[in-house]
C-alpha cells in the first residue's frame, strides 16, 4: 500500500518530466506517440483516453468536458461526429504545436480514437437508461416485444395465453416472465431478443442445449444473469476491450447485443462441458466463467468471435 | 457472575458463527433482503439460478447467509441446504395473492422436514410499499403462524427494497438464537 502511495506521488512528479524528455528526444507529443506506436484498437484507444484523462492542461480538460456534455446530451452519433470533433482536434494540434502536413495520418487516427472513447461513455448511459425501465405488463409495446421472443424460440408452439405454464420452457420460472427481468429491466428482454433474432441457429442450439435431461437449465433465467454480466463488465470499463477491437463498428446498443450474444453462446459451452451435477452449481460455474472472460478481456489484443460454423458440421 | 466468566461470556458471543436459510417462493424478495444484509446496492438483482451466500457481521455474531432460489424447478434442491441450519427466513410477496396458498403450503412443509425440527423461524412479510400488500397479521393468519407449538416464531413487515423492517427482523435473529455449545 506504502509502496503505491509512494509510486503514484513520484508518478504525478515525474510524468510531466518523462513526457517532456521524450517529446525532446522523438520530436513528438505523447498522443502522437501512442498514435504512431500502438496497435489499432484497444491498445491504442485506451492509452489515449489514460493520456487526456491525466492532461493537466486546461484546454485539454475543457476538451474532455465538451465531449462529456456532448454524451451526456446523446449527441455523439455519427452524422455529428464532424461538427464535434473537428474543433477538439484543432484544439488538441494547436496545444501540442504539431504541423497538419508533418503529420497527415495522425488527425484520422485521433479522430477514429475520441469516436471510440465517447461512444463508449454514450453507451454506457445508454445501456443504463435501458436497464433502468422496468418491465411493465401494460405497456404493448413490451408486451409486443416478450410476445415475439416466444415466438422467435418456439416457432411450432402457440402460446396458449399470456400467463401460461409453457413460457418456462424457454427458460421463465413461473407462468408469467414479467416478474423475471428485475432489476435489468428492459434490457434483459432486448438482450434476449437480439440474440432470438440475429443468431437464429446459435440461439436455438443453445435452448436446446438447457433442455439437456441431465445438464439442462433456465434458458431466460441464466440469460438474464448474463446481462447482468455484460453490464457490469461494460460499466467497469472491461469491455472496452471488446469493443475497441470490434471491426463491425463503434461501440453502440448493438454491439453490446452482439457482446451478450458472445457470453451467452460461451456460457453455455463451459456449462455443457463442466458437466454440472444440476442447476445448483450454477453459482459457482457462473464465477468460474467471469473470472476466464474477465482475463481475456484484461488482454488489450483479444479479438472475440462467435465460431458457429464449427458448431454446425 | 465473576469477570471472567463474564468475559469469556462475551468471547464466545464474538466468535459464534450462524448458519441463516433464506427461502420463500421466487419474486419473494429474498436476494434484495441478502443484499440489504450486505449493505449492498439492491437495484440491480437478478432471479437466482442456483444460490447466493454472503456473511455478515451483525451484533458480534458472524452470519453465513444462504439464499436458495425459490423456482419451482429449485425447490426439491432446498433440502440439501437444511443441514445445521440455526435460523430459517422465510420471504413472502404480501401482494401476490394468487400464490398465498402456494407459499403457505412449502411453508408446512419446511416445518415438517425432521432436519428443520424447532430451528426458529422469521417470516419476513415483503413488499408493504406495495397497496395490493395484505397487512403482515393476515399474512401470518394465511400461513398458519399461530398453530406452531414447536418452535419460536416472529412475523416482520418489511419493504426489502428501501430496508425498512429488515433490520428489526436480524434483531429478533440476534436475540433468539438457539442455544449452543
Amino acid at each position: 500500500m506504502l509502496f503505491l502511495n509512494v509510486w503514484s506521488l513520484l508518478h504525478w512528479y515525474l510524468r510531466p518530466l518523462i513526457k517532456w524528455f521524450l517529446r525532446k528526444t522523438t520530436r513528438l507529443c505523447e498522443l502522437q506517440r501512442i498514435c504512431y506506436g500502438d496497435k489499432a484498437g484497444a491498445q491504442r484507444t485506451c492509452a489515449v483516453e489514460n493520456s487526456l484523462m491525466l492532461s493537466r492542461t486546461r484546454d485539454i480538460k475543457e476538451v474532455v468536458a465538451f465531449l462529456d456534455a456532448v454524451v451526456l446530451e446523446r449527441r455523439f452519433i455519427p452524422a455529428n461526429f464532424d461538427d464535434i470533433l473537428k474543433p477538439s482536434i484543432s484544439i488538441i494540434f494547436r496545444i501540442k504545436k504539431i504541423n497538419t502536413k508533418l503529420h497527415p495520418s495522425f488527425a484520422p487516427t485521433l479522430k477514429r480514437c475520441l469516436q471510440q472513447i465517447w461512444s463508449y461513455r454514450q453507451l454506457v448511459n445508454e445501456v443504463e437508461e435501458l436497464r433502468r425501465v422496468q418491465y411493465d405488463s401494460d405497456n404493448s409495446d413490451h408486451e409486443l416485444k416478450l410476445l415475439k421472443l416466444w415466438s422467435l424460440l418456439q416457432p411450432n408452439e402457440l402460446l396458449e395465453g399470456r400467463v401460461t405454464k409453457q413460457w418456462q420452457t424457454i427458460g421463465f420460472q413461473g407462468d408469467d416472465p414479467k416478474t423475471d427481468f428485475r432489476g435489468m429491466g428492459l434490457l434483459g428482454l432486448e438482450n434476449l431478443l437480439y440474440f432470438a433474432t440475429e443468431y437464429p441457429q446459435a440461439s436455438t442450439h443453445v435452448l436446446s442445449h438447457s433442455h439437456h435431461p441431465k445438464y439442462g437449465y433456465t434458458f431466460a433465467i441464466v440469460g438474464i444473469n448474463l446481462t447482468s454480466m455484460a453490464y457490469y463488465l461494460l460499466k467497469d470499463g472491461s469491455a472496452k476491450t471488446y469493443m475497441f477491437n470490434s471491426k463491425i463498428s463503434l461501440p453502440n446498443i448493438n454491439l453490446f447485443h452482439r457482446f451478450y450474444c458472445y457470453l451467452f453462446y460461451e456460457f453455455d459451452k463451459m456449462w455443457i462441458e463442466s458437466k454440472p451435477e444440476n442447476i445448483m452449481e450454477f453459482s459457482i460455474i457462473f464465477k468460474k466463467f467471469d473470472i476466464a472472460i474477465r482475463s481475456q478481456l484484461s488482454d488489450p489484443s483479444t479479438v472475440f468471435r462467435i465460431n458457429i460454423e464449427i458448431d454446425n458440421i | 457472575m465473576g469477570l471472567l466468566s463474564i468475559l469469556k461470556k462475551l468471547r464466545s458471543n464474538s466468535e459464534r458463527e450462524l448458519r441463516l436459510l433464506l427461502l420463500g417462493l421466487d419474486n419473494a424478495g429474498k436476494t434484495t433482503i441478502l443484499k440489504q444484509l450486505a449493505s449492498e446496492d439492491v437495484t440491480q438483482v437478478t432471479p437466482t439460478a442456483g444460490f447466493n451466500i454472503k456473511s455478515v457481521l451483525s451484533n458480534g455474531f458472524k452470519l453465513n447467509v444462504w439464499d436458495i432460489g425459490g423456482q419451482r424447478k429449485i425447490r426439491p434442491y432446498w433440502r440439501n441446504y437444511f443441514e445445521n441450519t440455526d435460523i430459517l427466513i422465510y420471504v413472502v410477496d404480501c401482494s401476490d395473492h394468487h400464490r398465498l396458498e402456494e407459499t403457505s403450503y412449502e411453508l408446512a412443509e419446511l416445518l415438517q422436514d425432521e432436519k428443520l425440527r424447532g430451528v426458529p423461524l422469521l417470516v419476513y412479510a415483503n413488499k408493504q410499499d406495495l397497496a395490493s400488500a395484505l397487512p403482515s397479521s393476515e399474512v401470518a393468519q394465511h400461513l398458519g403462524l399461530h398453530l406452531i407449538r414447536d418452535r419460536t416464531w416472529q412475523i416482520q413487515a418489511c419493504v426489502a427494497t428501501d430496508g425498512t423492517g429488515v433490520k428489526e427482523g436480524m434483531e429478533w435473529v440476534c436475540k433468539n438464537m438457539p442455544i449452543k455449545k
